[in-house]
């Protein structure tokens, strides 16, 4: 990662938001989920605030808290999220940029669902023969 | 060991010491040759003719004005190398670093800029001057193996020292082992061959215009 | 549940995805793992949803750790994180069947541990080595129980499915290895072959290093790709140099020229100092210790190279890449008296040789 800054702050948001653009247009064409991994790239903290502000907020934010504490929300154009997720000690350990209807992370995973069934179950006073489990 | 650590390490104290020893003996082989013995008084004192050596050293560096079309370029190509290379070396803050080591004097650098210019200059007038050694008939013929060994040591440096300065072909360390590495063997050979007349021009034209000085001569 | 998988391993057959629910951390939780884990290892982000379901069916991996010539840095790097993060996932996971520092039992009990794991998990148990292996007098300057490390490697790494030499010591021999090097200290490749080696140097070595490529190990089934040295690219594929935050100083030539002068305070470029920067390769500079806390650098010293081998030997911390091992006044001028006599003799030969003869007419 060559700290060559030829570009200024501005071209290079801009490139990337011609990316952003070029990841939607897949996503609109046949469904294909795109991503932009921010940490890969050698941004500066001001290209990154930079990008941030040009992207702006959109409707929903999500906190999520699971082996530190994430942030998910959409930007300011429907379908792009920002998305970072920092670990217990607040260390930032991945920052992305996603073209999706919804990020993955935020769905209920189907063995979480099947999990949290039985401790459900489990915690009612009603026994139940779905409860027998083969574990 | 690495090839960077053998050329900071053994390398560099082996080639510093030949590089001593060689101009030394060379020197001295010299000086202390016989002279025809000359049997007419001095004109002038041995001060005088010191004066005089000192004199002949730097006016040879102006060419005669006569000679001067026929050497213009030969002067010019020549002149700019020497002056760049120098820039370079004893303008460049990696090499003032590496003096500070060894001797404890510094001084202050010139810029990176300044520096990557005159590398290119420098580096142009070396091509120039071996294409010119390579269709000159004359030089041609008179050039020996000497000559193009000591513009091959002298040229490796300067081109090394541009890419481990620019960073953008081959790793750093590989590098810089190599742009060390082309220096030793320079100052291996220096001692040796042509590239002694760095010692020996001023050595020589000191004892002509010594000599000079005695016949009551111009300097 | 049985106890047994189909390889006879006599641990659980727990997966990671099942360790991790059983302490409330979801499939959410693996994802956030799988993401940031992808983002170290430089892999497209678009490849951490299947690293995630990998993961999740991952069996404990049964890892055994031999310490050998070491100070134990390398392994209290490992371990020292105040809070949970992102690396304690995996170092948890790992079935440590067998590390002398942290284990409870010891002596005897200890050597049946290390006996029994080996034979449970033949030739799928990852071998760990921190530290470096003396090879003189048969290695008897670092013995475990009263066995050499020396054969201990070789036993032990017969039936590894493959090993990581954790740390400069055992990647390259390190500081042992430094001159005279008394013991004969060597880096495991020195001694193994046919086996996969993964090289983690540093003096310590950053933990994310070794995480990313336990994580890479677990979720795709085989190592990293490596550079030459058997580094893993993705850490060790850029110098310090070209992710350092002084970079601009370095290209400004803007240097400190003294500790704690003018240049040190502005937090300009240490090349003068000694940095080896350039030719050192590290995850360092980026990642950092601690948490990303700090590195050599950021904290005014210049880097020493401790991930390169015969770092301890590359001629002075405190001198420059631009600079040498000077030969001395003393030998200069042996160097110089040596020429003059030399040059002094041929001389007299020359003058003895042309010498005219006083029976030629002039």
């Amino acid at each position: 990662m060559k700290n060559y800054n030829f570009l200024d702050d501005d071209q290079l948001v801009d490139a990337l938001l011609v990316e952003i653009a070029g990841m939607l247009s897949r996503l609109i064409a046949d469904g294909e989920e795109g991503a932009i991994d921010l940490l890969g790239l050698p941004l500066s903290p001001s290209c990154v605030a930079e990008l941030e502000r040009r992207l702006g907020r959109g409707e929903i934010s999500v906190g999520l808290d699971a082996i530190g504490l994430s942030e998910i929300r959409e930007t300011g154009f429907p379908g792009v999220w920002w998305t970072q997720h920092a670990d217990g000690s607040g260390r930032v350990i991945a920052r992305l940029i996603e073209a999706t209807t919804i990020p993955a992370i935020l769905r209920a995973d189907v063995e979480d669902v099947k999990r949290g069934q039985k401790l459900l179950l489990a915690s009612t006073h009603v026994a139940c023969k779905t409860s027998r489990s083969a574990s | 060991m690495t090839l960077l650590e053998f050329a900071r390490g053994p390398a560099f104290q082996a080639s510093v010491l030949i590089l001593i020893a060689g101009v030394a003996w060379r020197l001295v082989a010299i000086i202390l040759l016989r002279r025809r013995p000359q049997f007419a008084e001095p004109r002038h004192g041995l001060p005088a003719r010191i004066g005089g050596g000192a004199a002949t050293i730097l006016s040879r560096f102006v060419p005669r004005r006569t000679f001067w079309p026929r050497i213009a370029v030969s002067v010019v190509l020549s002149a700019t190398f020497h002056i760049g290379l120098a820039i370079i070396v004893f303008g460049g803050a990696p090499h003032i670093l590496l003096i500070h080591q060894l001797t404890g004097l510094t001084w202050p650098s010139l810029p990176r800029g300044v520096i990557s210019l005159v590398s290119g200059v420098t580096l142009a007038c070396m091509i120039a001057l071996l294409i010119r050694r390579l269709n000159h008939p004359v030089l041609r013929l008179l050039s020996t193996a000497d000559d193009y060994l000591s513009w091959l040591l002298v040229f490796l440096p300067v081109l090394t020292g541009i890419l481990l300065s620019g960073e953008t072909i081959g790793g750093y360390a590989t590098l810089l082992a190599l742009h060390i590495i082309s220096v030793e063997l320079m100052m291996i050979w220096l001692p040796f061959g042509k590239l002694m007349h760095a010692g020996l021009v001023f050595a020589g034209r000191g004892l002509m215009g010594m000599n000079f000085s005695r016949k009551g001569a111009a300097t | 549940m049985q106890n047994a998988d189909d390889k006879g391993n006599a641990n659980d057959d727990e997966t990671l995805g099942a360790m991790l629910s059983a302490r409330g951390i979801g499939r959410r939780g693996l994802l956030k793992f799988a993401i940031a884990m992808a983002s170290s290892l430089a892999l497209p982000p678009g490849v951490a949803p299947l690293m995630a379901a990998n993961l999740a069916k991952a069996k404990r991996r049964s890892v055994i750790w031999l310490s050998f010539q070491e100070c134990t840095g390398c392994v209290e790097t490992l371990l020292r994180s105040s809070s949970p993060t992102i690396d304690q996932v995996i170092f948890d996971f790992i079935s440590l069947d067998y590390q002398e520092a942290l284990m409870a039992a010891a002596g005897t009990a200890a050597e049946k541990t290390l006996h029994d794991a080996i034979a449970a998990n033949k030739g799928e148990y990852l071998l760990a080595i921190d530290g470096s292996i003396p090879t003189k007098d048969s290695g008897v300057y670092s013995l475990t129980g009263g066995r050499s490390n020396l054969a201990m490697l070789k036993e032990i790494a017969a039936d590894a499915k493959a090993i990581l030499a954790i740390g400069t010591c055992a990647a390259f021999g390190g500081i042992p290895k430094a001159f005279p090097n008394p013991t004969g200290a060597v880096g495991v490749e020195d001694l193994v072959s046919g086996k996969p080696i993964v090289n983690i140097p540093g003096c310590p070595p950053v933990p994310e290093v070794l995480s990313g490529v336990l994580a890479y190990f677990i979720s795709f089934g085989k190592l990293p790709d490596l550079d030459e040295r058997k580094r893993p690219l993705a850490y060790f594929g850029a110098t310090i140099h070209d992710q350092c935050y002084r970079r601009a100083f370095y290209d400004q030539g803007k240097f400190a020229h003294s500790f704690d002068d003018e240049g040190a305070r502005q937090g300009w470029c240490l090349f003068e100092l000694g940095c080896k920067g350039p030719t050192t390769h590290n995850a360092c500079a980026s990642l950092k210790w601690n948490n990303g806390t700090s590195f050599p650098i950021q904290s005014g010293h210049g880097c020493i190279g401790c991930s390169e081998p015969d770092f301890w030997d590359a001629g002075g911390f405190y001198t420059s890449l631009a600079g040498g091992s000077a030969a001395g006044w003393r030998n200069a001028g042996i160097a110089a008296a040596v020429g003059i006599a030399g040059g002094a003799a041929t001389a007299l030969a020359a003058r003895n040789k042309s010498r005219p003869d006083p029976e030629d007419k002039p």
